[in-house]
């Protein structure tokens, strides 16, 4: 399987850049982006997919936690 | 100008003969006159005044003050010989030492960080190939889903903008794979002429890429196969610097600009100093 060109390549991001748009206009609700996820799963390989999911996950935990959403337990301390 | 050895016998003399008052000034002549040419402290002056120093304080109140100055003035000057000596001795180390270091990296730049790897034309390339030139290197995969895009497209603006400026020498790009399994001689040329018309594929039996990978001290760690065959491989990101001499210089990690990369590759180029006859 040959790895995509530079065409390619431009093609998934942008397909991605759209459905991350759409997510977050609609606070991560996936329902109305179905489209969009679709042209997304069709522009890109099947492990660029999952690896753009995970990398959207990270980046997610990362807004939270530097908006300081995470807090230090205080049961640990004895 | 007169010479102190001629004249010492005759100062004796006089000395011998003066009346006291005059002791102190004479003292400081014949002290100074034997200490012109070779700045060293000589025996006789010490006897002169030591014969004469206590005896006279103790019998008519001589001053000390032309004496002590005088001590200080010759103590300082043999300070400042053994200073030279010292000195000279401390240059001839940093000379020896420079000496062993620039040995050193010229066995390094041979032996250390050598490949053996083909490019994307399928030509056999080693280091010494390039020798002469700066080498701005990346190390990665052409089924990369962003970052090696990304580093890639950021290394050929670095060489881009040295371009710009005809005074600088050359830079070369190399793209060297650690997905050999996959990025074999065709996948490499169909990848780099996205980028830039210099920039080298270079790839090779896993064997020799393991060799590279170890050599730059890049990790790679091919990730799980999904169902049709096709993997991530996790690797380090950084571009390599390498002199003309194929010594290893400086890295940029993802975090710098092509900017920064540009004016670091400028400053080295500036102050760079072959170490190869």
């Amino acid at each position: 399987m040959a790895a995509p060109t530079m065409k390619e390549r431009q093609a998934c991001w942008g397909a991605r850049d759209e459905y991350w748009r759409c997510l977050d206009e609609h606070e991560g609700d996936a329902g109305p982006c179905r489209t969009l996820r679709r042209s997304f799963e069709a522009s890109c390989p099947q492990q660029w997919i999952k690896y753009f999911d995970k990398r959207r996950d990270y980046l997610k935990f990362k807004e939270k936690f530097e908006a300081g959403q995470f807090q230090p337990s205080t049961t640990a301390k004895s | 100008m007169l010479k102190y050895r001629s004249i010492r016998p005759a100062l004796l003399l006089l000395l011998a003969q003066r009346p006291k008052a005059q002791r102190g000034l004479s003292q400081l002549k014949a002290s100074a006159l034997l200490r012109t040419p070779g700045g060293e402290v000589r025996q006789v002056r010490c006897r002169l005044s030591s014969g004469q120093g206590p005896a006279e304080t103790g019998r008519q109140g001589q001053p000390r003050g032309p004496g002590l100055r005088t001590r200080l003035l010759v103590t300082a000057l043999f300070g400042a010989g053994l200073g030279g000596v010292w000195l000279a001795l401390r240059a001839e180390k940093e000379r020896e030492q420079q000496r062993r270091r620039t040995e050193a990296l010229r066995q390094a730049s041979v032996g250390q960080g050598d490949f053996s790897l083909l490019d994307h034309r399928g030509q056999a390339r080693c280091k010494a190939d390039f020798r002469g030139q700066w080498v701005l290197m990346y190390f990665g995969f052409t089924h990369c889903p962003d970052i090696c895009p990304d580093e890639l497209e950021k290394l050929v603006q670095v060489v881009r903008q040295l371009e710009a400026q005809p005074d600088l020498p050359p830079v070369q790009p190399i793209f060297v794979t650690v997905d050999p399994a996959r990025d074999d001689v065709a996948a490499m040329a169909r990848y780099v002429q996205d980028f830039h018309p210099r920039l080298l594929g270079l790839t090779g039996s896993a064997k020799q890429v393991a060799e590279v990978s170890r050599s730059y001290r890049v990790y790679y760690s091919a990730g799980p196969k999904d169902e049709d065959q096709d993997y991530i491989v996790d690797h380090s990101i950084a571009i390599y610097l390498l002199n003309p001499d194929g010594l290893f210089t400086d890295y940029y990690g993802r975090a710098r600009s092509a900017e920064q990369i540009a004016d670091s590759v400028r400053r080295h180029m500036a102050v760079f100093r072959s170490v190869l006859p």
